[in-house]
């Protein structure tokens, strides 16, 4: 009972001195929830009509050697394909990124072609550049196109069904829900974004109040009070997560609100009042992990300096699981939900693509979550209970 | 009242160890003003940290008011009011509201805190600054807060570590008579100092500390009498056996 009154003071005091400070208020609250959605919605809006107007648009096609093959350029023509004069250096204009693709038709083409051999094309491009792979994919869709349709006819001349030649025929069904196809953009950045959201959201205030308290020298007059270590630190870590939980629940509807305005990413996320409630229980046991985390580390440095300098890993910390995700893809298991980070970012995916999460996955998560918050918290109060804590300089 | 018997503690900082408090006993009487003196370094906030109980002493005892530091350092802190070395005020509230925060840590209800605050704002004259926010405080209005803030549950001992650090001539009086007035309530005041005239013109009884240990102690007039001199000064000097620690 002592102990909580004191935790509530603690909490209280903490919170009206950080709300006093303006400006730092300003960068803890408002900055994850105005420029999160900004960058996400942009990020789509930007993706999709890219995507669209490469589809779409008329595709440029600089073409060497032309006059090697009048009928697939007029074909191609037929097939929304505006064909271009070459540029003068082929491998600077790839390599400058003035052209997408170049399609370069060999003089012996017309030879090949009429021996019914194959006839050789070669499409100059650069497999690492992103923002051509779409120009690239239709090109050789319409080339294959072409090559399947003449082969057909050259058969069929000669009498043979053109099913002969094809022994296989592969079609693809792609169970992806229509949620989770259009979720994929956002799938690595979103849960990044939240994550680091409710993980640091309350480091400016613990951070001033533990190691910047030592610094401007008024933690050994509090620690002459009454008031138990424990209780002091716990209010401390209270009135952190509270501001943390603050700035998380603000990302959360600047989503909602982004999600009603942009169409675009109302498809691509499930941004529904029980999807957001579910994310926020996801989310919780990350406040309560990064808050004692942080509150165990600032009481360890010797300077404000020295905890702010921990942010520098710390904001990486999070991606960890992205990246190994991403050069190790694996599939959801169960020990997954265990681990800190992979399990978060696992279960936002499972929520924003509409998938269930079965409440097998629910409990051994909340339990590692809040056991591992748990453990630093206790890690923590131990810190503040060491005796040169409290002396600063 | 507050007895301490033997203290000794040490620290290892890069593998030396420094003595830093090295057998301190010595006695503060409740009605009395007690002045540690002794040079910078001599382990007078040390000793004081170990009565307040920031930290642990290594061997020796520490009773106040009868309670012993070691089994039950949360009562011994109700009892005690502490203006430590280290005095920051939090800089976004009023004077007020970081004397209220303390009182709550405490325990006390609002009342008793704005009764309590008014009074020691009265006898520290605060009232002009009581309501403003801390920063940009003068270091002679911080350490006003903090006295009244170490002050607001009326302790019966009352400690302060170089109470009259950086304070101007004015303020310093008006310190010294604040604490007579503590002791005019019955109080246990044990303050320190390295300043000898300012421990001559308002202690009962004078702890001398050098090297972490106790060299002398009595009244004044004890003190002239134990080493010889009939000077006060050069008692003290005699005492720590340097001329350190004589400038004011």
């Amino acid at each position: 009972m002592k102990t909580l009154r004191a935790v509530m003071t603690v909490m209280r005091k903490e919170l009206r001195d950080i709300f006093r400070d303006r400006r730092t208020l300003v960068l803890a609250l408002g900055l994850s929830p105005l420029l999160t959605p900004i960058l996400i919605i942009g990020l789509g809006t930007l993706g999709e009509s890219r995507a669209r107007s490469q589809i779409e648009k008329p595709l440029e096609l600089p073409v060497v050697g032309r006059e090697h093959a009048p009928n697939l350029i007029a074909w191609l023509e037929g097939q929304n394909v505006v064909i271009k004069a070459p540029p003068k250096d082929i491998e600077a204009a790839i390599a400058n990124q003035d052209e997408d693709v170049i399609l370069r038709i060999g003089p012996e083409f017309a030879q090949q072609w009429r021996k019914s051999l194959p006839a050789p094309l070669e499409i100059i491009q650069d497999s690492t550049r992103q923002d051509a792979q779409i120009p690239v994919q239709r090109l050789q869709g319409l080339l294959s196109g072409y090559g399947g349709q003449t082969g057909s006819l050259r058969l069929l001349a000669r009498g043979v069904s053109p099913g002969t030649a094809t022994a296989i025929q592969i079609r693809r069904t792609d169970l992806a829900t229509p949620e989770a196809q259009r979720g994929r953009m956002l799938s690595f950045i979103l849960p990044y974004f939240l994550i680091i959201a409710a993980f640091l959201g309350g480091a400016s205030l613990i951070l001033d109040a533990t190691a910047g308290e030592r610094e401007r020298q008024s933690l050994e007059p509090l620690l002459a009070t009454p008031a138990a270590r424990g209780a002091i630190v716990s209010g401390k870590i209270a009135a952190a997560c509270m501001l943390a939980l603050i700035s998380l629940l603000l990302t959360l509807l600047a989503f909602k609100l982004g999600a009603l305005l942009s169409p675009t990413v109302g498809r691509q996320m499930e941004v529904s009042f029980p999807a957001i409630a579910r994310l926020v229980l996801i989310l919780l046991p990350m406040v309560f992990i990064g808050t004692t985390l942080l509150t165990y580390l600032a009481a360890s440095a010797k300077s404000m300096k020295e905890a702010q300098s921990h942010m520098t890993w710390l904001m990486l910390l999070p991606m960890l699981p992205t990246i190994v995700l991403l050069v190790n893809p694996v599939k959801t298991q169960m020990w997954q939900f265990a681990v800190p980070f992979l399990s978060q970012n696992q279960l936002i995916l499972k929520v924003v693509r509409g998938e269930v999460i079965t409440a097998a996955q629910w409990a051994l998560y909340l339990v590692a979550g809040f056991g591992l918050a748990g453990l630093l918290w206790f890690a923590a109060t131990r810190r503040y209970q060491q005796e040169q804590l409290a002396i600063s300089g | 009242m507050i007895l301490v018997d033997d203290l000794h503690k040490s620290f290892t900082a890069k593998k030396v160890t420094v003595k830093a408090v090295d057998g301190v006993s010595f006695e503060a009487r409740d009605g009395e003003i007690t002045g540690l003196l002794g040079p910078n370094g001599a382990g007078k906030t040390t000793t004081l940290r170990m009565l307040y109980t920031l930290m642990k002493p290594e061997s020796g005892k520490v009773l106040v008011d009868g309670i012993d530091v070691a089994t039950d350092p949360e009562r011994v802190r109700r009892v005690l009011g502490v203006l430590p070395d280290a005095r920051g005020v939090y800089k976004r509230l009023t004077a007020r509201e970081n004397i209220a925060y303390f009182g709550e840590l405490h325990g006390l209800d609002a009342a008793t805190i704005a009764e309590r605050t008014e009074r020691l704002s009265r006898a520290l004259n605060m009232q002009d600054f009581l309501d403003r926010r801390t920063e940009g405080f003068s270091q002679g209005q911080r350490t006003k807060t903090a006295i009244a803030r170490a002050l607001v549950h009326d302790p019966r001992n009352v400690i302060l570590d170089e109470p009259t650090n950086g304070l101007d001539v004015m303020t310093t009086r008006g310190l010294r008579e604040f604490l007579k007035q503590l002791r005019g309530e019955g109080r246990c005041v044990v303050f320190s100092s390295h300043i000898m005239q300012e421990v001559a013109a308002l202690c009962d009884r004078i702890v001398i500390i050098a090297r972490g240990q106790v060299v002398a102690s009595g009244s004044a007039d004890e003190l002239r009498a134990l080493t010889g001199q009939d000077n006060l000064e050069d008692a003290f000097v005699k005492a720590i056996g340097s001329e350190e620690g004589l400038h004011a």
